[in-house]
Formats: C-alpha cells, sequence, structure tokens
C-alpha cells in the first residue's frame, strides 16, 4: 500500500531529517510512528502523502512513486489530518466545509451524489451542518477536519498529532471514529502521536525513530516492553506497562487496567491455593 | 521568501554600528538616489549597496535581494521603454529618452529597497526599536508596533504555507497552479488566516502587557547604544555621498 | 496566597456565564492542578487570577479574587503581573521577539531588573528549562516545542511569586513534559513558588500537583488533596475526565477484591499496592 524505500530527506541549509528509511505498511494496517521531538517523524508523514519529495530514495503509494504525481490527485486516495484543524478549515459552515472538500476530489459523482454524502456524514457526526467552524471548540474543530477528510473514503488515512490540545473525550471521539474506519473498512492508518496510551489502545504496529533514522519496527506491545529501545528513542512506555515491566514475570500480557487485575487477582489466587 | 527579512547573526563592522546610524545611512541613500539625476552616480550608489552587503558579511543575502528586485526592475524597465515616446527612435518604438529613463527609474528603485532590506539582515529588530526609543526619542508604543509587526512576518508566511500545505493534501491544486492562478486561489483561504491573525494580535498584547509593557521608559533596554568611531565614519560616508547627488 | 470568593464572570458580548460560584484557596508554596473537559473556563480561571480578566477582558465580574491581599479588580494590572507569571496556551502569540535572548530580556527590562543581575538571569532560566544552546537563535527558526520552552524560560526569568501555565506542555514530547514538570516542581519546593497548572496529561498532572481542582461547565465540581479528588474517578470520568491508568486499576481491584485499597497515582504505589496483594 506504502512503500518507503531508502528514503532520506534534508530540508534546505539543514542536516538531514530523514536518514535511510524503508519500511512497508499493507492495507489495514494500523501504525504508530514514535519518537522524541525532532526525531523526524512529521517529516516522515509528509514524505509519505509527498507533501514532502525525498532527497534520495523513494516512496511508493499504491505502486505509484510520488516524485511522479501530484499530492492534490491524490487526496482522493490518501487523507491528511493535521494537528492544527485551523489550517484545513476555510468555509463558513460546517456543510459548506464538507462539500468544500467532496467538490475538490469528488466533483464527477455529480452535486446530487455530494449532498447526499454530506448529509450523511453530517448525520453520522451529530453536526447540523449550520455550525460555524471557527466557534466551535478546539475538539470539535478536529472533528470537522476529520468528517470532511472521511467523506471522500480516503483508502489511507495520514495522522499527524491528532489529538493534542483535545480533552479526553473528544480524543475517544475521534480516534474511535478512525478505528472503525480501519476496522470496518480496512483503511490503511498511520499516525504520529505522543500519548503513548493512545498508541497502545489504538495502534497494531510500532515505528520507532530516533535522530531521523528507524530504530525500530514491530507490533505494539511488544515494542514498549524492550526497555533499552524505549530508552534509546526517549519514550516513557504506557503506564501499565510499565508496571508490568517492574512487577517482572507473569505480567507479561497485562497492559490494561483490566488485564492487569485480572493477573494479579489470578496469581492471588494461586498464592492462597498453595 | 521568509528568509529575505530575517536577521543574520554576525560581528561585522556594519553589524557593529549603532542602529541609528544605519538607519541614516539608509535614509541618506534613499535621498541621494532621488536628488541626483546621473545614471553613472546610480550605478555608483548601487555599488555602495553591494559593498555594504558584502562588508558585512551577507554576501548570499544580498545577492538574494539584488536577484529579487532584479524581476521586478526587469518588468518595470519594459513598461517604462515601451510607454516612453519622446526621444530619438533606436529600435521599433523604443527611443533613447526611453531607455535612459526606464534605467534611472529601475536603478533608483533597486538603490533605494536594497539597504531597507539590508538593514533587516544585519540588525536585530530589538536593537532597531530600542535604539530608535532610546536616542531618536520615538514613543515606546509605536517601536513596539513596529517590531511585532515585523515579528510576525515569518510566522504569518509560516501559517500560509501551511495553510496551502493542508489544501493541497485535501486536494486543491496548490502544487499544480502558478502566478496568478495561484493567488485566486489563495483568496478564499485568507478568512482563517486572517482570523487566526485577530486573535493572535490580541493575545500577544495581554502577553506584552503581562510582563511589563506599560512599565518600560526610555531607559528600561538592557543594552545601550553609544556612538562610536565606526558611526562617525558612516555618517561622514553618507554626508559625502549627499553632497556628490547634489553637485555632481 | 491566592483567594476566590463566590467569584462569577461573564464575558462581555458573551451569552452564558463562563465561570460560576468559584470559590477557591490556593496556600503559598501550592501546586494546584486545574483539570476539566474543553470549555469548562480553565483559562478564564487562569486568566482572572493573573488579573487579566477584568482588565483586558471586560465583563461582568462578581465575588472577588485576592492574590496575596491584592484584589485584583482594584489594582494595577503591573502590579499584579509583578507577582504573577502566565505562560499563555498559544505559544506563538505569547512570543513577542524576533530572537530567543531579546524574548527573555523583554520581561525583565520592563520590570527594572538591575542591570547586573540580568545575564546571570536570562542564564539561569534558560538553563533550567534545557534550552540554553538556543539563546542567540531567532525564534522562528524554532520547532514548536523549543518555542514553548523559550516562552516558560522568559517567565520563569522574571521570579514569579505565583506561576500560572495554561497547557504548557502542548507542543512537547512526553520525556520534555516530564522535564517541565519537574523543573515546577523543583522551582515550587525549593523557591516555594505557587503553581497553578492546567493540564490534560492527567498521569503528569496527578503525579505532580498535590491539590486538583475539577472544573465542568464553569464550575468547580471537586477540589481537594490530589488522591481524595482522585477517589472519585466514577465522577470525574463521567464528566469526561481521564483519570491515571494506575487509579482505574486500585479501584478495579478495590471491587474484585472486595476489600478498599489505596488510591494510587503514580507508578511507585502501584507496585507496592500489587506486591502486597501477591503473597
Amino acid at each position: 500500500m506504502i512503500e518507503l524505500d531508502k528514503v532520506s530527506f534534508a530540508y534546505a541549509d539543514q542536516g538531514p531529517s530523514v536518514q535511510d528509511v524503508s519500511f512497508r505498511l499493507e492495507k489495514g494496517e494500523f501504525a504508530a510512528i514514535l519518537g522524541a521531538n525532532g526525531a523526524g517523524k512529521t517529516t516522515t508523514v509528509r514524505l509519505m502523502d509527498g507533501l514532502l519529495k525525498p532527497t534520495s530514495g523513494r516512496v511508493l503509494i499504491g505502486g505509484m512513486d510520488t516524485a511522479a504525481s501530484s499530492v492534490s490527485e491524490r487526496a482522493a486516495k490518501v487523507g491528511f489530518l493535521f494537528q492544527n484543524p485551523d489550517r484545513q478549515i476555510c468555509k463558513n459552515t460546517v456543510r459548506e466545509e464538507i462539500l468544500f472538500g467532496l467538490r475538490t476530489v469528488r466533483g464527477q459523482d455529480g452535486e446530487e451524489a455530494l449532498q447526499a454524502r454530506t448529509d450523511e456524514i453530517l448525520k453520522e457526526f451529530s453536526f447540523s451542518g449550520e455550525e460555524e467552524p471557527f466557534s466551535l471548540s478546539r475538539g470539535q474543530r478536529q472533528r470537522v477536519a476529520l468528517a470532511s477528510i472521511l467523506a471522500v473514503e480516503p483508502e489511507i488515512l495520514i495522522l499527524d498529532e491528532p489529538t493534542t490540545g483535545l480533552d479526553y473525550l473528544e480524543c475517544c471521539q475521534i480516534m474511535d471514529r478512525i478505528r472503525r474506519m480501519n476496522e470496518e473498512q480496512q483503511v490503511t492508518v498511520v499516525m504520529v502521536c505522543h500519548d503513548m496510551e493512545v498508541v497502545l489502545d489504538y495502534a497494531h504496529r510500532a515505528l520507532v525513530m530516533a535522530g531521523g533514522r528507524l530504530l525500530a519496527d514491530g507490533a505494539v506491545p511488544e515494542i514498549f516492553r524492550d526497555t533499552d529501545l524505549m530508552e534509546k528513542a526517549s519514550i516513557l512506555p504506557p503506564q501499565m506497562i510499565g508496571l508490568g515491566l517492574r512487577l517482572g514475570a507473569g505480567f507479561e500480557n497485562a497492559d490494561s487496567p483490566e488485564k492487569m487485575a485480572e493477573t494479579v487477582l489470578a496469581l492471588r489466587g494461586k498464592g492462597a491455593a498453595q | 521568501m521568509n528568509n529575505l527579512f530575517q536577521y543574520v547573526p554576525g560581528n561585522s563592522l556594519i553589524h557593529r554600528m549603532n542602529p541609528v546610524t544605519k538607519i541614516f545611512l539608509t535614509i541618506i541613500i534613499c535621498v541621494a538616489a532621488f536628488v541626483t539625476d546621473r545614471l553613472l552616480f546610480l550605478v555608483g550608489l548601487l555599488a555602495v549597496d553591494l559593498l555594504i552587503g558584502i562588508v558585512a558579511g551577507v554576501a548570499n543575502r544580498t545577492w538574494n535581494i539584488f536577484r529579487g528586485l532584479l524581476k521586478i526592475a526587469v518588468f518595470l524597465f519594459l513598461l517604462q521603454v515601451l510607454l516612453t515616446r519622446k526621444g530619438t527612435p533606436v529600435f521599433w518604438i523604443i527611443t533613447d529618452q526611453g531607455l535612459l529613463t526606464a534605467g534611472k527609474v529601475v536603478l533608483r528603485l533597486v538603490v533605494v529597497c536594497m539597504p531597507l532590506a539590508l538593514v533587516l539582515a544585519v540588525t536585530r529588530i530589538t536593537d532597531l526599536t530600542n535604539a530608535m526609543v532610546q536616542v531618536l526619542h520615538v514613543p515606546y508604543q509605536y517601536a513596539f508596533t513596529l517590531s511585532t509587526a515585523i515579528r510576525f512576518i515569518p510566522q504569518f508566511l509560516e501559517e500560509m504555507s501551511g495553510i496551502m500545505e493542508a489544501q493541497t493534501a485535501r486536494g486543491v491544486a496548490f502544487d499544480k497552479a502558478r502566478g496568478l492562478k495561484k493567488f485566486s486561489m489563495i483568496l478564499p483561504l485568507c478568512a482563517p488566516l486572517l482570523i487566526s491573525s485577530v486573535r493572535r494580535t490580541d493575545q500577544t498584547a495581554v502577553a506584552a502587557e503581562v510582563r511589563g509593557f506599560r512599565l518600560r521608559t526610555r531607559e528600561s533596554g538592557y543594552k545601550k547604544y553609544p556612538f562610536t568611531a565606526v558611526d562617525l565614519g558612516a555618517v561622514l560616508f553618507s554626508l559625502a555621498l549627499l553632497a556628490g547627488a547634489i553637485l555632481l | 496566597m491566592i483567594q476566590i470568593q463566590d467569584f462569577s464572570f461573564t464575558y462581555k458580548n458573551g451569552e452564558n456565564p463562563a465561570l460560576q460560584e468559584i470559590s477557591l484557596t490556593v496556600p503559598d508554596g501550592g501546586f494546584l492542578g486545574i483539570i476539566g473537559p474543553a470549555g469548562a473556563g480553565k483559562t478564564t480561571l487562569a486568566r482572572a487570577i493573573a488579573g487579566i480578566i477584568p482588565h483586558h477582558y471586560p465583563g461582568d465580574f462578581y465575588g472577588s479574587v485576592t492574590v496575596n491581599g491584592l484584589d485584583t479588580v482594584d489594582s494595577k494590572i503591573v502590579d499584579l503581573s509583578r507577582l504573577v507569571g502566565m505562560v499563555f496556551q498559544d505559544v506563538e502569540s505569547q512570543i513577542i521577539s524576533p530572537l530567543v535572548e531579546d524574548e527573555l530580556l523583554y520581561g525583565l527590562e520592563n520590570f527594572g531588573v538591575p542591570r547586573e543581575e540580568i545575564p546571570g538571569r536570562m542564564e539561569e532560566a534558560l538553563a533550567k528549562v534545557g534550552v540554553s544552546d538556543l539563546r542567540e537563535r531567532s525564534i522562528a527558526s524554532l520547532s514548536g516545542g523549543q518555542r514553548q520552552k523559550v516562552a516558560i524560560a522568559s517567565i520563569i526569568a522574571l521570579k514569579p511569586k505565583i506561576l500560572v501555565l495554561d497547557e504548557p506542555t502542548g507542543e512537547l514530547d512526553p520525556r520534555s513534559s516530564r522535564q517541565i514538570f519537574s523543573l515546577l516542581k523543583e522551582l515550587n519546593e525549593e523557591q516555594g513558588i505557587t503553581v497553578i497548572l492546567i493540564e490534560q496529561k492527567i498521569m503528569l498532572l496527578c503525579e505532580f500537583a498535590r491539590q486538583l481542582a475539577v472544573l465542568s461547565k464553569g464550575r468547580i465540581i471537586r477540589q481537594g488533596e490530589t488522591r481524595d479528588v482522585l477517589s472519585h474517578a466514577d465522577e470525574l470520568q463521567a464528566l469526561g475526565v481521564n483519570c491515571p491508568r494506575v487509579t482505574t486499576l486500585s479501584r478495579m481491584l478495590s471491587e474484585k477484591t472486595r476489600a478498599e485499597q489505596p488510591v494510587c497515582i503514580n507508578l511507585d504505589e502501584a507496585e507496592n499496592m500489587v506486591r502486597r496483594l501477591i503473597p
């Protein structure tokens, strides 16, 4: 679906931001890119959508080199949710905003189909359509941005710190919706996220970066259990994994409070029986 | 674009000059360019501009500014040449008078704009405004407005490119448009940009206020801006330029 | 000491009150965390403590807000700003100067800090936040996280008695966020600076703040010692406020073991709890 082949990138008059990164994402994967500030995460997702062109190496989306086609042509296929929704929102009502995105990439469907699709999306996100985006809270504006991206039904969704500045409920609303897209429509999701609890709850695969290089690529709970790797990448693992690591053998699978409580009870029962 | 307004750190003769002297020199170059009527003198002034840039160790920036101005200059030159009817025709509808006037107009433009842009490259905005307040007794409120405006230029451009990036990603063909087409596509996006700018300006005012904006006096600046031998030299040099412009 | 009594505030042109009947006391040297969903009035409360409300944002002001004995309505904003340092949520609009060094100088100059003290204060503040190497840089060349650190340094350099921070780690990765929280703790414990911190990163907040206030729809729903507030986790979650997972774990274990377990707020406590439960 998306393939990075020995990709490097350097901004003008600066050292390399991304160096020799290679990985491949298959359809329906949910991956998170992890790393400290300045590790090259944001540059990597921008390269994945062709917003930046690699200085060397190739980025392939569905087999097509991003250097050979334009970002705007790909928009129907690749949706990009930015950290700041205000850069995306440009219309006076939520309805217009969603229609604008649809008209831009699916104009050939005809106005009637687009209106119908807009109604569908508005209903699903519980917007009336008449709200003014700029009088909504930041979290609600992020939902507007997500709604207008999902309206065009992309095959790939790229998220750059989508939950920054959002409260817990808003964060869950956005992430749950993205998970549904991933599970029901097999949309490939890649996200940059600083909240390791969110990564643990939603992503299946983790790509760990440091200093512009890909340090590790693996399944989510296992990656967090690699203490050396976490140290190298300046990542603090999620709380339950951190607790499990401290407690040692027998707690390998206790990565949520529920599982942790069950494990404790089971071990307690065993202890009592002995 | 973003870089054209940014300060380039350095310790050259020009960097060390009093900001007020730099403003004085800039103004004198501008006045001289308008007073003189000789093409050769204008060329000389241009050489002075470039020399200042080289002495300041910002040759790259100087070249970029020059190249940027050259584009506008070529356009203005052609316009002027084609519109001037006076004088003896040299080629087609182009006259000798037209060539000369056009040459002077664009040279003046370049000569005047270069030092204005160069001042920002070799002077910290804060030094510029602080010196204006301390030495020239400009009210602090005006100086603050100026420095904030300049501080916001890169931020505005950053925001603009962020918006264009976000819109490209959702299918607006910014990456394929050029020139006027691109401009007409940007226009509708200015609404969010304006809203965020206004909101920010207000918040910046608050941020300044809670850090003692109102307590600031002429004496508040940590750095002082005394005049030195370098400044005296620069002033004498500018006066000589001005005299040359009037007499030659 | 900060004393807020029966404070209600409606912004001019605002339809509904942003805050209603707030009563809150923060002792000298306290470390208060403020949590709550979006639109709960957290930023309004921060502005009221810094005196920005009512001096910059007019509106209907009821009750009283007193900071170290100064009534914010009767005092000048400059007198209040000598006491209260504020770090704003939007770092872009907080930074006034084009260069890092000048940003730190700005407040120091205005408040008339003696010349000989200025270089030391600047170095100290930059070092504490861990950005000494950025001193000569222009703001435009910094990343969001670096800008956030510079903004915090520029306030710390002023040595306020009270620090109010509105989501100061939004752009920072977990490690840098923890570094900032540790710095606040150090300032709080070693210099007795009162810290008031609005934050969505609940795990960090609970680990560092001694008191918590939970806001929802303009009202304080709960306030008190962090542990006491977290013992009402169900209520908080119903309001849309998350709890640290260790707290959720201690609640679950209380239910499942049918014995009251202590409310855990950090990993050490959770580890002790589990080790005690497993013989």
